[in-house]
C-alpha cells in the first residue's frame, strides 16, 4: 500500500503518456525531471542509497508498464548518476578516473555504498536539477544553432514524417542559406504533411513525396537530415517506420544520413532488427486500411509498426547539443551520461 | 536493319513533340514581345519577361485587361493595324485556352459547339478587320462585332484562368510536366478531324486512370486499333496502309496527349507499322484489314497472353509449399501467377505491400483473397518489418531497359533494396514484348507525373490532411512520380517467356527479336 501511494506520481506520468497528453520527447523530459525534482525535495529519504532506490523503483515502474518508452527512464537514470557524482563529492571520496590499477587494488571497504546521510546532499542535488532542466530546454535551440554547419547553399533535403528537432533545426538553417527540403509524407499518419506545411511557411521550398518515391528521389538529395525516437547503445535508431528504407536508399547513393538526437534519447540498450516482437509495437491497422472495407479484413492480416531498427552502419552522424559524433561513440556517450551500474534497472 | 532504324524514328517523334512545344512557346513569346512594342505606345503593359511559367499566367492577366481598352470604339489607320494584330494575337490565346481547359476536363456537346462558334466568330472578325483595314469607316463595325463576343467569351475565360493558376512545378522535374496549353492546339483540330471514337474514348480512360497497368493498357489499345482498321474507309485515291498510317498517327499523338503511352504500347505499335509496311500491296482493302487485323490477334495471342502464361509456368516451378511471397502493387501478371499457383494446390502465403496514393494492392488484396489465398497487407513503410519473414519477392514491371534497369511503378525499387538488404531473391516478372532500347540510369530523366492534388488528401484517415488547404502556397509542392527504376544489382533474376534471364541479357534479348523481325 505504502508502495503504491508513492508511485502516483509516476504512474500519472505513465498514464499521461500513454493517453498522449503529453506528445513531445522534450515534454516527457522536463515532466521526468520535475517529478525527480520534488521527490529529492519532497521525499522520503535519508541518504543517497534510499533516494536511488526511490528513483530505480520508478525506472522499473516505467520499464513495467511502457516497454518503449525510453525517455523518461533516461531523465531519471542520469538523474542516478548525479546523485552518485553528488554524493562522492560530499562525501569527499571522489575516486579519481577508475584505472585498472585501481579497479585491481580497491579494498571492498573502499567501493561506496551511498549510505551515509550529508546535510548538504538535497540542497546540491537541487541546484544540479535546476541547471540540468536548463540543458534540457535550451538542448533543441543548441542543436538547431549548428544548422549552418552541416547545410549548405542550394542543398537538397530529405526529411521523414515531422520531428520538432528537424524542423528547428531547418528553419534556424533557412536563416542565413537558401536550399530546398524534400519531405516525405509518412502514411498512414501523414506526419509529413504538416511538416511541410510548416516550413513552406517559413519560406523553405518544399517539396512533399509519397512513401514510395523515396528511392527515386534519393539520387538528388544531397543530404538526409531525421529525427529518431531512441538511439540504441550499438548507435543504431529506433526510428519512425520507413526510416530503415530512407537509410538504405541513402546508403546505397552514398547520401549522408544525419540524425538529430536530445541527449536523453542515448538510451543503454541493445537490440537488434531480427526481434522484432520485442522491439516494435503495431498500431491500430484502421489506418492502412479502414473498417469500411467491410467482410475482407475478416480473412487478412495487416500490419501497422510504429518502429523501424536502423542499424548503425546506416547512419552517418548522430548530432546532440555536444555537437556531432558518429555512431562507433555512442558508447562513450552513454558512459558519460549514465552509470556502469544503473545501464541495466 | 530494318527494325533498328523503326525505333530510332519513333524517339525522334516524341523528341520531336518536345522541341515542337518549345518552339512552338518560343514564337508565342516573339510574337508578344511584338505586339507589346506595338502597343506599349497607347497602353501599360510594361512588363518585363519573366519565365515561361509565369509568363502564361501574365498572358491570361494581360489578356483580360486587354479586353477593356479594346471596347470603346477607335478610328485611325495606325490603330486598325494594331487592333488586327491584338486581334489575332487574342484569338491565337483563346484558341490556347480553350484547349487547355479541354485537356482538364471533357467538355459537354453544348460547351464544345459554343466554342467552335466562338473561334469561328472570332476567325471571321479576324478576316472582316484584315480586309477592312485601310477603310477607316467601316471599323466601327469591326468593333461591334468585337463587342459581341467578348461577353461570351468571359465565363469560359474565368473558368480557365481558374485551372491555370494553381499549376505548379517541382524544379526537378520542370521537363516532365505535360504543356496543356500548346500540346491541346493540335489535339483540337484532331478532336474534330481524324481522331477515331474509339481512342478518343481510350484515350480518356488512360487520363482518368480507368485503364492501368502497361498490359491492360496495351491490349486496350489494341482493341482500338482493331476497330479502327476495321472501321476505316479508305479516301479515293489514297492508298489503304498510308492512310491507315496518318490516321494512326494523328490517333496516337491524340493519346500522347491524354497520357504519355507506356512501353508496351509503343512496342505494339511499332510492330504494327512494321507489319504495316511488309503488307502486300496488290491485295484488295478488306483482304488487308483481315490481314491487319490478323496481325493484331496474333501479337495478342502471341507476345501478351501466351507469354504470361509461359511467365506464370517458370514463376509457379519457382513456388513452394510453405513460401511467403512478397509483393507490390497490383500487377496483372503476378495475380494471374499467385492465382494459378493456388489452384496447382501449393500452399503459401502472400504479403501485398502497398502505397500511396493509388493503393493498388487494394484490388489485388481484394482478388486474391476471394480465391482463397492466405494474404497479409501492409503499406511501404512496414516492410521491414514484415521482411524478415518472405521467402521470395515477386515484382511486376513496366519495362525493362537495355542497360539492365528495371522500369516500375514507383516504390519497386524500394521493396528490391529491402528486399536486397534481408537478402531475399527478388524475381522481376516481364513479357518480352516491354523489354525497350532506351537506357535509363536515373528516374527523372523520362518519366510520368500524376495528378499532384492526390498528395494533398489522406487516404485513410479521418482527419484532413494540412495540405489540402495549401495550394496557393507556392512554396509548397508535392511531387507525385509515376515510376522509379531499379538497378540490375537488386534485382536477382528477370522471368521471362523465353527463360530466366538476368538483367543483362536485355539486349541479347532485343537483338534476337529484331533477327527474327528482319
Amino acid at each position: 500500500m505504502h508502495d503504491k501511494e508513492n508511485l502516483s506520481d509516476v504512474s500519472k506520468l505513465v498514464s499521461d503518456i500513454k493517453h498522449k497528453n503529453i506528445l513531445s520527447s522534450l515534454d516527457i523530459a522536463l515532466r521526468s525531471e520535475d517529478l525527480l525534482k520534488e521527490l529529492i525535495s519532497q521525499g522520503q529519504w535519508k541518504s543517497a542509497r534510499e533516494l536511488m532506490n526511490l528513483v530505480k523503483i520508478r525506472i522499473q515502474y516505467i520499464k513495467e508498464n511502457l516497454p518503449h518508452e525510453a525517455t523518461a527512464a533516461n531523465v531519471m537514470r542520469h538523474v542516478l548518476k548525479v546523485i552518485r557524482e553528488e554524493y562522492e563529492c560530499e562525501s569527499k571520496r571522489k575516486v579519481e578516473g577508475q584505472s585498472l590499477h585501481q579497479l585491481v587494488t580497491a579494498h571492498p571497504a573502499d567501493v561506496l555504498d551511498y549510505s551515509e546521510s550529508l546535510i548538504n546532499l538535497k540542497t546540491s542535488l537541487i541546484d544540479h536539477l535546476t541547471e540540468y532542466k536548463v540543458e534540457l530546454e535550451s538542448s533543441g535551440e543548441n542543436i538547431a544553432a549548428q544548422a549552418s554547419e552541416h547545410i549548405h547553399m542550394d542543398e537538397i533535403i530529405l526529411t521523414v514524417g515531422k520531428s520538432d528537432t528537424v524542423e528547428k533545426f531547418l528553419k534556424s538553417a533557412a536563416k542565413v542559406r537558401a536550399f530546398k527540403v524534400v519531405v516525405v509524407e509518412a502514411a498512414p499518419l501523414y506526419y509529413g504533411h504538416k511538416m511541410a506545411v510548416s516550413l513552406a511557411k517559413s519560406n523553405i521550398q518544399t517539396t512533399v513525396i509519397s512513401d514510395a518515391a523515396v528511392f527515386a528521389m534519393m539520387s538528388r538529395v544531397n543530404k538526409v537530415i531525421i529525427g529518431t525516437h531512441t538511439v540504441l547503445a550499438n548507435g543504431g535508431l529506433r526510428a519512425a517506420s520507413g526510416i530503415h528504407a530512407v537509410a538504405l536508399a541513402a546508403k546505397h547513393y552514398s547520401v549522408p544520413v544525419m540524425v538529430l538526437s536530445h541527449m536523453y534519447k542515448f538510451t543503454p540498450l541493445y537490440v537488434g532488427s531480427h526481434n522484432q516482437e520485442a522491439f516494435n509495437i503495431c498500431a491500430s491497422p484502421a489506418n492502412v486500411i479502414p473498417y469500411s472495407a467491410g467482410k475482407i479484413l475478416n480473412s487478412i492480416q495487416v500490419f501497422n509498426p510504429v518502429f523501424d531498427y536502423v542499424p548503425p552502419e546506416l547512419v552517418t552522424l548522430l548530432i546532440s547539443h555536444q555537437g556531432g559524433n558518429a555512431p562507433s561513440y555512442v558508447y562513450r556517450l552513454l558512459s558519460e551520461l549514465y552509470h556502469q551500474d544503473d545501464y541495466d534497472i | 536493319m530494318d527494325k533498328k532504324k523503326e525505333p530510332l524514328k519513333k524517339e525522334k517523334v516524341a523528341e520531336d513533340g518536345l522541341t515542337k512545344k518549345e518552339r512552338r512557346a518560343l514564337k508565342v513569346q516573339v510574337k508578344k514581345t511584338e505586339i507589346q512594342n506595338v502597343i506599349q505606345v497607347n497602353e501599360t503593359i510594361v512588363e518585363n519577361k519573366p519565365n515561361p511559367e509565369k509568363e502564361k499566367q501574365k498572358q491570361n492577366v494581360s489578356h483580360k485587361t486587354n479586353d477593356t481598352p479594346n471596347d470603346p470604339p477607335v478610328s485611325g489607320k495606325l490603330l486598325s493595324d494594331k487592333e488586327l494584330r491584338k486581334l489575332e494575337w487574342e484569338k491565337k490565346l483563346t484558341d490556347q485556352k480553350t484547349k487547355e481547359l479541354e485537356s482538364v476536363k471533357a467538355l459537354s456537346k453544348a460547351e464544345l459547339k459554343a466554342k467552335r462558334r466562338e473561334q469561328q466568330e472570332s476567325q471571321r472578325s479576324a478576316k472582316t478587320s484584315s480586309k477592312v483595314e485601310p477603310t477607316p469607316t467601316k471599323t466601327p463595325s469591326v468593333n461591334i462585332k468585337q463587342s459581341k463576343t467578348e461577353p461570351k467569351k468571359s465565363p469560359v475565360q474565368k473558368q480557365i484562368i481558374r485551372k491555370t493558376i494553381p499549376i505548379q512545378r517541382v524544379q526537378l522535374v520542370q521537363h516532365l510536366y505535360i504543356d496543356n496549353s500548346s500540346e491541346s492546339n493540335d489535339k483540337n483540330s484532331i478532336l474534330h478531324n481524324k481522331v477515331h471514337p474509339a481512342f478518343v474514348r481510350l484515350g480518356t480512360q488512360y487520363s482518368n486512370k480507368n485503364v492501368l497497368g502497361s498490359n491492360a493498357r496495351c491490349l486496350a489499345l489494341l482493341a482500338a486499333l482493331k476497330q479502327l482498321v476495321d472501321n476505316l474507309q479508305t479516301p479515293p485515291k489514297q492508298e489503304f496502309c498510308r492512310y491507315l498510317e496518318t490516321v494512326l498517327k494523328s490517333c496516337t499523338n491524340y493519346l500522347q496527349n491524354c497520357r504519355p503511352l507506356a512501353v508496351s504500347m509503343i512496342n505494339a505499335l511499332r510492330n504494327f507499322n512494321l507489319q504495316l509496311t511488309q503488307i502486300d500491296t496488290n491485295l484488295n482493302d478488306n483482304e488487308k484489314r483481315i490481314k491487319l487485323q490478323d496481325v493484331i490477334d496474333i501479337y495478342i495471342n502471341d507476345d501478351i497472353r501466351k507469354a504470361g502464361e509461359a511467365i506464370s509456368m517458370r514463376v509457379r516451378e519457382k513456388i513452394s509449399d510453405g513460401d511467403v511471397i512478397l509483393t507490390y502493387g497490383c500487377s496483372s501478371l503476378i495475380r494471374k501467377i499467385l492465382l494459378e499457383a493456388h489452384k496447382d494446390e501449393k500452399k503459401f502465403e502472400v504479403i501485398i505491400v502497398d502505397s500511396r496514393p493509388l493503393l493498388e494492392g487494394k484490388e489485388m488484396l481484394r482478388r486474391l483473397v476471394v480465391a482463397g489465398i492466405k494474404c497479409s497487407y501492409v503499406l511501404i513503410n512496414a516492410l521491414s518489418y514484415v521482411m524478415n519473414s518472405v521467402t521470395k519477392v515477386i515484382l511486376g514491371a513496366h519495362a525493362l531497359l537495355t542497360n539492365g534497369y528495371v522500369m516500375s511503378r514507383i516504390g519497386t525499387a524500394q521493396v528490391a533494396l529491402l528486399a536486397r538488404a534481408y537478402n531475399k531473391p527478388v524475381l522481376v516478372c516481364c513479357e518480352t514484348y516491354k523489354f525497350s532500347e532506351r537506357v535509363q540510369t536515373d528516374s527523372f530523366v523520362y518519366n510520368e507525373i500524376g495528378d499532384a492534388d492526390l498528395l494533398r488528401t489522406t487516404h485513410t484517415s479521418e482527419t484532413e490532411s494540412p495540405l489540402s488547404k495549401t495550394k496557393d502556397m507556392n512554396k509548397l509542392m508535392p511531387l507525385n512520380l509515376l515510376y522509379d527504376v531499379t538497378p540490375p544489382d537488386l534485382v536477382t533474376a528477370v522471368v521471362t517467356e523465353i527463360a530466366i534471364l538476368p538483367c543483362t541479357s536485355v539486349p541479347v534479348v532485343l537483338r534476337i527479336h529484331a533477327d527474327e523481325s528482319t
